[in-house]
């Protein structure tokens, strides 16, 4: 079941916004996309350092699976201010739980927001014509 | 039947291999390309989250450039290189990623089968060829890499960004001296041929027609600028 307390690019990353505070993440499709399930086959996420800025819509890291290289997109503009400390040691976490434990960056918001996102029920509505 | 552009380069320098290819990638308007080239000087290229250290024949090869595309080095010598890059929405590139290197692995398993070997997607076999420690592509298989006589004879990785993919991909034609132990095509195959033979067999499986094309004046101003990022020490050396 995926959260309706949040927003989701069409790129398959979501936020939710709490205080001008952005949690970021990829959803349960994004890891699929990445590895059909086998989740052996993420083997490196690389995610930016403290500080830096980044705008809506803009790549703010990479991740490995399967010999591909994938771009993180971020749905707002802002500071990063804090990186998920598991994740690079544990990418099990994007499987197990994308929704909580599996957040990827933080993010003070500056600015605007992308115009991409989207709400559940129109991101269920994306997903089902890939599936 | 879809229209491709066709770019082949015959003996480019490394750096304008990997900046034409970087350039393909980040044009969201190119037309789908399929190019085919060869190398230059031979050079040693490394995955884009490899660290340098990692492979130890990084520290002994003429030329290092660092890949924008995963997975392990390549020993650019004796091969057809190729790639194909295209829309996220192309239907070779859709849904999940390993079914993409599945469509692309069968176009290629049919064209390499026309030089009588017998390529097929490793599965759950064992591979001679798979050898620990040394950080090449070539020496380290998984379930989706053609090989046949019990050895990987295709290397491939991926770049994906939010709008297009570049897929490259290594077919070994000769003896390497880091890529070891590696399937090659038998005989003396010549790269022009094996590109032909594929670009029959996306014509005939793909119903995809190429056509001969030259990269637009923006990609090649572009390819400058990232095939000099291939080369930067500070890139190649960034892990």
């Amino acid at each position: 079941m995926r959260p309706d307390d949040r927003q989701y690019l069409p790129s398959h990353e979501w936020v939710k916004i709490d205080a001008q505070i952005a949690t970021i993440g990829i959803t349960d499709f994004a890891v699929n996309e990445l590895c059909s399930g086998n989740e052996g086959d993420l083997v490196y996420c690389d995610l930016p350092e403290l500080g830096r800025l980044v705008g809506a819509g803009e790549t703010f890291g990479e991740i490995e699976s399967v010999k591909a290289v994938s771009d993180l997109n971020s749905p707002v503009a802002g500071e990063i201010i804090e990186v998920n400390p598991e994740i690079e040691d544990h990418l099990e976490i994007l499987s197990d739980d994308p929704w909580n434990r599996g957040w990827l960056i933080k993010i003070k918001v500056s600015g605007e927001s992308s115009t991409s996102l989207v709400d559940l029920a129109a991101y269920e509505e994306l997903v089902a014509e890939k599936e | 039947m879809e229209t491709w552009r066709q770019i082949t380069t015959w003996g480019a320098p490394p750096e304008f291999n990997m900046g034409l290819d970087g350039a393909l990638l980040e044009d969201v308007d190119a037309p789908p390309t399929l190019r085919f080239y060869t190398w230059t000087p031979a050079a040693l290229s490394l995955g884009y989250f490899q660290r340098f250290d990692d492979v130890p024949a990084a520290s002994d090869a003429f030329v290092v450039v660092r890949r924008v595309t995963g997975g392990g080095a390549i020993h650019h010598a004796n091969e057809l290189t190729f790639s194909i890059t295209a829309s996220a929405k192309h239907s070779l590139f859709q849904g999940p990623i390993p079914r993409s290197y599945e469509r692309i692995h069968e176009l290629i398993a049919q064209a390499l089968s026309r030089f009588g070997c017998d390529p097929a997607m490793r599965g759950d076999s064992e591979l001679s060829s798979d050898i620990s420690d040394t950080g090449m592509c070539f020496h380290h298989s998984t379930s989706l890499d053609l090989a046949w006589g019990g050895r990987k004879g295709v290397g491939s990785a991926q770049r994906r960004r939010k709008e297009r993919v570049l897929h490259h991909g290594s077919i070994k034609l000769g003896p390497s001296q880091y890529d070891t132990g590696v399937a090659e095509l038998e005989g003396s195959t010549d790269p022009a041929e094996l590109a032909r033979v594929i670009a029959e067999v996306f014509r005939e499986s793909a119903k995809i027609q190429l056509t001969a094309g030259v990269p637009s004046p923006s990609e090649r101003e572009s390819a400058a600028l990232l095939g000099q990022k291939s080369l930067d020490p500070d890139f190649i050396k960034r892990r």
